[in-house]
């Protein structure tokens, strides 16, 4: 890792990456170039998670510091600056009101080039079937913490696909096991948030 | 054998399991807040309202599983409100059923920053619990709060006894019930913002849970031991656990307070209950440090079971560890098989069989029958 921005993020400094930013803006980094610093830094953030070196308690703050670089990059991008990956449809379902997953699989899938449309949570079915068809994204993630939500995703995913669109479906949450996802009918269990970024990329 | 005996028997199994004596018969305790009206067909806003009907429908619950092989008590007495109760620990507004939420939704904890950083510096100068009576309004009303935490206290007595007569056994019976410093604060400033405050303010989180501890630390001490009781009690976890926090932070900000927190109610003659949600394999190997046949791990069925067994099953019991997902997605198979596979792990002794956490709305009450009529088959110990 020789891009001080990335080394900064991935090592959790936050000042010295809002700094960073804010230098090589004023420098006249392009926007582009300074995100893909970003995204190299959460990354190995990424990374160090799968290595069991950092926790979920990293990649909260991870999430936070490369949230905060958007923000301040956000109103120098032109036309065209946020060009992704693809699209993928995130939320909580039905009956169940919990967002720390959720956000978490948010913001990992834009830290890895996605355009995320969060619907926010106690989401019903419909509204899944609606932002897909509409937006055209070809994966949707369906969160819940509670077991509650188990016939809530199983019903989602089955008005999803009685709606004949193409796209593949991912379930995570807390108590959620390959036996669950089997339950429920989705393509696969995203078991946490990195998984979650992975399974968007062989998607797409 | 009259309910009495039954009760004597049973405790006396508990006590054994919980010393990691040899015992007959593997004990099998409910624990279960929200399956109970769903069970036994009440509406999940009476259950939440009615403290006394809370109780009666806990009872009954386990009266109808005892019949399925019998059930040894509980971890944790069921009756009074529950979300005034959860309140207390999550420090966080808990949206009921028939108020915020549908008639016979679940209740929920509504996550949000309530706490700010200048209540840091308000605990520091004034104290913890100080601080508690100032800020509980925040998130509940009082006039609806206090009441219900009122008839517990009042109700306590009858509640222990109400279930001595029906033979069952409650576990965590002693009069305190703390969670750890990281636990209040994580849910009354929000679990991100929480976080946050650990990398950004690291110096000044360790001061306020110190003061935090030394309170806690009072409370026990001053606390009653009440004799013929088992004396458990709960110290609770989830968001501290070792899937979510990093070594780093682990060491700093969450075992030593489970340490100190356990050694003095082992010290006052109590056993902790490390009720412990979510995953924490990681850190199994610090359950050495505590001395052995004083201490209960409780599970949610996310922690390694085996790992558990080979670390410190000689010096700690285990209740547990039926997973939630089991009880509500899977089959009345899938819960003996685990039952069975349970009780060789621990090969006869140390070992409380329990839902995970506890039995979710949803179990399947096919489920819960297996369970109880599972321990009952499996968990008979040859002499």
């Amino acid at each position: 890792m020789t891009d001080a921005l990335a080394a900064a993020i991935s090592d959790l400094e936050e000042e010295q990456a809002n700094k960073l930013v804010q230098e090589r803006l004023a420098a006249g980094t392009s926007p582009q170039d300074i995100l893909a610093s970003c995204r190299d830094g959460m990354e190995l953030v990424g990374k160090r998670y799968e290595a069991g070196e950092y926790f979920v308690s990293e990649l909260i703050m991870a999430g936070e510091m490369f949230k905060q670089a958007n923000a301040a990059l956000a109103s120098h991008f032109g036309a065209g600056g946020g060009a992704t990956k693809g699209k993928v449809v995130v939320g909580t379902v039905k009956g169940d009101i919990h967002d720390i997953g959720k956000d978490l699989v948010v913001g990992m899938l834009k830290a890895g080039g996605f355009e995320v449309i969060d619907l926010g949570v106690d989401v019903p079915k419909e509204k899944f079937v609606e932002a897909a068809k509409d937006s055209g994204a070809r994966v949707v993630g369906l969160s819940g913490l509670l077991t509650i939500s188990f016939d809530s995703m199983k019903e989602t995913v089955a008005a999803l696909k009685a709606a004949g669109l193409p796209v593949k479906i991912m379930v995570g949450g807390g108590p959620l096991t390959e036996q669950v996802r089997e339950y429920v009918g989705a393509d696969a269990l995203g078991a946490d948030a990195q998984v979650a970024v992975r399974l968007a990329n062989q998607w797409m | 054998m009259d309910n009495e005996a039954l009760y004597q028997q049973r405790f006396a199994r508990i006590k054994k399991t919980i010393a990691l004596e040899p015992v007959d018969q593997i004990p099998v305790v409910y624990m279960g807040n929200a399956f109970a009206p769903r069970y036994m067909g009440m509406s999940m806003a009476k259950f939440c309202a009615d403290p006394e009907a809370a109780l009666q429908v806990t009872m009954a619950t386990m009266d109808k599983l005892n019949g399925f092989g019998g059930l040894d008590g509980c971890n944790l007495a069921g009756g009074g409100r529950i979300a005034p109760q959860l309140t207390t620990i999550w420090l966080s507004h808990i949206a009921e059923p028939g108020k915020e939420l549908p008639a016979d939704s679940l209740w929920q904890v509504q996550e949000a920053e309530v706490m700010t950083h200048d209540d840091y510096d308000t605990i520091l100068k004034g104290g913890w619990n100080n601080f508690m009576m100032g800020y509980f309004p925040r998130v509940a009303d009082p006039n609806d709060l206090f009441p219900a935490l009122q008839w517990m206290g009042a109700n306590g007595a009858r509640i222990a006894q109400l279930y001595r007569e029906h033979g069952y056994v409650t576990i965590c019976d002693a009069p305190v019930m703390f969670t750890i410093p990281f636990e209040y604060l994580c849910g009354g400033r929000s679990m991100t913002k929480f976080y946050f405050d650990l990398f950004r303010m690291p110096d000044k989180i360790e001061a306020v849970m110190q003061v935090m501890l030394e309170e806690f630390l009072a409370q026990i001490a001053a606390a009653p031991v009440i004799p013929g009781t088992i004396g458990a009690t709960w110290i609770g976890g989830w968001r501290a656990a070792s899937a979510l926090v990093s070594p780093k932070l682990w060491d700093r900000f969450v075992w030593p307070y489970y340490l100190k927190i356990a050694e003095a109610e082992i010290a006052k003659g109590y056993t902790p209950v490390l009720h412990w949600d979510q995953d924490w394999s990681r850190d199994l190997v610090r359950l050495q440090e505590l001395p052995a046949g004083k201490c209960i791990l409780n599970p949610d069925g996310m922690t390694d079971m085996p790992k558990f067994k080979k670390l410190v099953g000689d010096r700690m019991a285990m209740m547990g560890d039926i997973p939630s997902s089991i009880l509500a997605a899977g089959t009345p198979d899938d819960v003996y098989k685990f039952v069975r596979d349970e009780v060789e792990l621990f090969e006869g002794k140390g070992l409380i069989l329990c839902p995970g956490c506890d039995a979710p709305i949803n179990a399947k009450p096919e489920n819960m029958e297996a369970f109880v009529a599972a321990a009952h088959e499996y968990g008979k110990v040859p002499a």
